[in-house]
């Protein structure tokens, strides 16, 4: 019963944090169309930060593990800081990937800096640590506590919840508020926000800061639940997993996206680990990523609005006269793009 | 830091072997964007399907003249049935730039982890004799080496001549700049679109089987690995360019291997990423390319 209760608590710790990613990555992808193929990328760096304002001083341990600062902050600093950083590295890169590429450009630009990213990370020793990343990461608020104990786990199942709690009020406000209309706008006509007034790459500056630092509030609970971070964790790839839960979930609706989390990195990344190897090893993984990419593939052929889709949008005085279906040739929102 | 010829000639010579390869790989992808306007990110597992295939031929006795040759057309017919039966059904189905930017890297990921299913996680080398040592001007090449460059030239002046002196080529250019006008003044874009999928699907072949002889050993993940650099060149010839890809080749493929001959190997694709990031803050169009609109989807 014990190991059930445990591997539950792990499970939850696990959506949340994944909860948080689609959340972040749909308001960059499905609300604003902000292509963010490094998205995994500001996770990490999220993750990286909490970890090092956490370790304290690198010598520790006979130091056989660098990294920069070697803080002792307190909770829940650490999150707000992998928030903060992955935020403020976002500004330099939205600089340069935002600016007037096609779309298809710039997630092409995205997924070739996660490429690099993870190169550079593996081969900068000095300051990540290299392949080995950080471990030993201490647990947050263990004081009386065992930090193994099951009483712990639930415990950070319930920071998570409030961690996610707190970050709806901000994703909420921002897609239901007039901010949230521009951002649509602008994925959904450019040259026509434009015309209204709307400054598009600001708002997708905007955008893309704000859920990166989402991103790195997410990684900073991940990786002070398991302890532990090494750059193989986060690969390029890693941003397909959220994107698939986006689109299978239904794109541009929290809701949706929160299913989709649920059932995309939950059920097929997560849950799978427990299970048995078979065939040789590695197999599974394998397989694992072959039915990810078919997922995709497949809802964007017959699903491409997910399963909780986008709720079509309308001005309230036209919704009102002509009920729920609009009539011929009344001009409407047009229907999000994939 | 002090420039020394010992480390800068042998470096130039690397870097016009990785440049041939490079150059076939760029000019497939390049090919296949700019006729239609597809950034395929499962190329580079399209390649690494080519070298997979190749070697289960050469552990077999076949020569490598052989695994050439089928890796091509392996590439080649892949890549068309990628496209007929994939990519196009989902253009037409409505699905946008991005969304077939999320077809294609969700394709490579399988190409890619089938391999991985099917010949593990382990790396894997062709059984051949690299040929004895020639030296050019300080450079050292070997046989296989002198055959990967020669094979380049010479696809690269195929590709050239086709493009430019035939009816195909021409054809080709036009269903690029104009699908819509090429179609109305009567060239058959469908056959035309499949032609330059056979074309660039076997140069995606041929880069995958040369790139694996030119590397120690390879793996599933190999050909994936290699597409930041060949996204890189295709990128900074301006995409769609044969010619610039050529060019951007032969610059990015030379540039890289000096740098890790004074810096470090490992550092190779983040100098092609540095190169990448200059190109699209000073000219996005790439080096050749003309302003990178958004045109419609052929």
């Amino acid at each position: 019963m014990n190991a059930t209760s445990y591997y539950l608590t792990t499970l939850l710790v696990y959506l949340g944090v994944d909860i948080l990613a689609v959340w972040a990555l749909n308001l960059q992808y499905g609300v604003s169309g902000v292509y963010n193929f490094a998205f995994i990328v500001f996770q990490a760096v999220g993750a990286y930060t909490a970890g090092v304002v956490t370790l304290g001083s690198p010598s520790q341990n006979g130091g056989f593990q660098h990294y920069i600062l070697g803080w002792h902050l307190p909770y829940p600093l650490p999150v707000i800081a992998g928030g903060l950083v992955a935020g403020a590295l976002s500004v330099p890169v939205g600089l340069v990937a935002l600016r007037k590429l096609r779309t298809d450009y710039q997630a092409m630009v995205m997924l070739v800096l996660s490429v690099i990213a993870t190169l550079v990370v593996e081969n900068v020793t000095g300051l990540f640590n290299g392949p080995a990343g950080l471990s030993l990461i201490p647990q947050p608020l263990t004081n009386g506590v065992a930090s193994s104990s099951l009483n712990y786990q639930w415990l950070y199942v319930g920071i998570t919840a409030a961690i996610c709690g707190v970050v709806y009020i901000f994703v909420h406000r921002v897609t239901s508020s007039p901010l949230g209309r521009a951002l649509r706008a602008t994925r959904d006509n450019e040259a026509a926000a434009e015309a209204l007034g709307k400054d598009v790459f600001r708002l997708r500056l905007f955008i893309f800061v704000f859920g990166n630092a989402i991103a790195g509030v997410s990684g900073a609970v991940l990786v002070q639940f398991i302890g532990a971070w090494s750059p193989g964790s986060w690969l390029y790839v890693e941003t397909l997993v959220v994107l698939t839960a986006i689109i299978v979930g239904g794109t541009g609706n929290n809701a949706g996206v929160m299913l989709g989390a649920l059932l995309v990195p939950l059920a097929f990344n997560e849950a799978t680990r427990y299970l048995p190897t078979i065939g040789r090893p590695g197999l599974i993984d394998a397989l694992q990523w072959i039915v990810i990419g078919l997922l995709g593939l497949v809802f964007l052929w017959f699903w491409p609005r997910g399963i909780i889709p986008e709720r079509r949008r309308r001005f309230a005085r036209q919704a009102a006269r002509t009920g729920d279906a609009p009539r011929a040739g009344e001009p409407q929102l047009a229907d999000p793009v994939v | 830091m002090i420039v020394s010829a010992s480390v800068l000639v042998p470096s130039i010579g690397f870097g016009l072997v990785t440049a041939s390869i490079l150059a076939l790989a760029a000019v497939g992808f390049t090919l296949q964007f700019g006729v239609t306007n597809i950034l395929n990110l499962a190329y580079g597992d399209v390649m690494a399907a080519a070298a997979f295939i190749g070697y289960v031929l050469n552990k077999h006795g076949a020569s490598i003249a052989i695994s050439l040759v089928v890796g091509a057309v392996f590439g080649a017919v892949a890549s068309l049935l990628l496209n007929r039966c994939l990519y196009m059904p989902f253009l037409r189905r409505g699905t946008k730039l991005f969304g077939m930017v999320i077809v294609t890297l969700s394709v490579g990921i399988i190409i890619q982890n089938a391999l991985l299913a099917i010949f593990g996680a382990t790396f894997f080398t062709y059984k051949f004799s690299v040929g004895s040592q020639v030296h050019v001007a300080g450079m050292v090449f070997n046989g296989s080496q002198i055959l990967i460059m020669g094979l380049a030239v010479a696809a690269m002046l195929l590709v050239q001549v086709v493009l430019t002196q035939t009816r195909l080529g021409k054809a080709m250019r036009a269903t690029a700049a104009n699908a819509g006008l090429a179609q109305a003044s009567g060239i058959a874009t469908d056959r035309v679109v499949d032609v330059a999928w056979l074309l660039s699907g076997a140069l995606c072949g041929l880069a995958g089987v040369v790139l694996v002889l030119n590397t120690s050993a390879f793996q599933s993940t190999t050909g994936n690995d290699f597409l930041v650099i060949i996204v890189a060149a295709a990128m900074l010839g301006g995409v769609g360019r044969a010619t610039g890809a050529m060019v951007a080749a032969l610059v990015l493929g030379v540039v890289t291997e000096v740098a890790a001959g004074y810096i470090s190997p490992s550092f190779k694709e983040v100098i092609a990423f540095g190169v990448l990031v200059v190109v699209l803050l000073i000219r996005p169009q790439g080096i050749f390319g003309q302003a990178a609109v958004e045109r419609d989807l052929a």
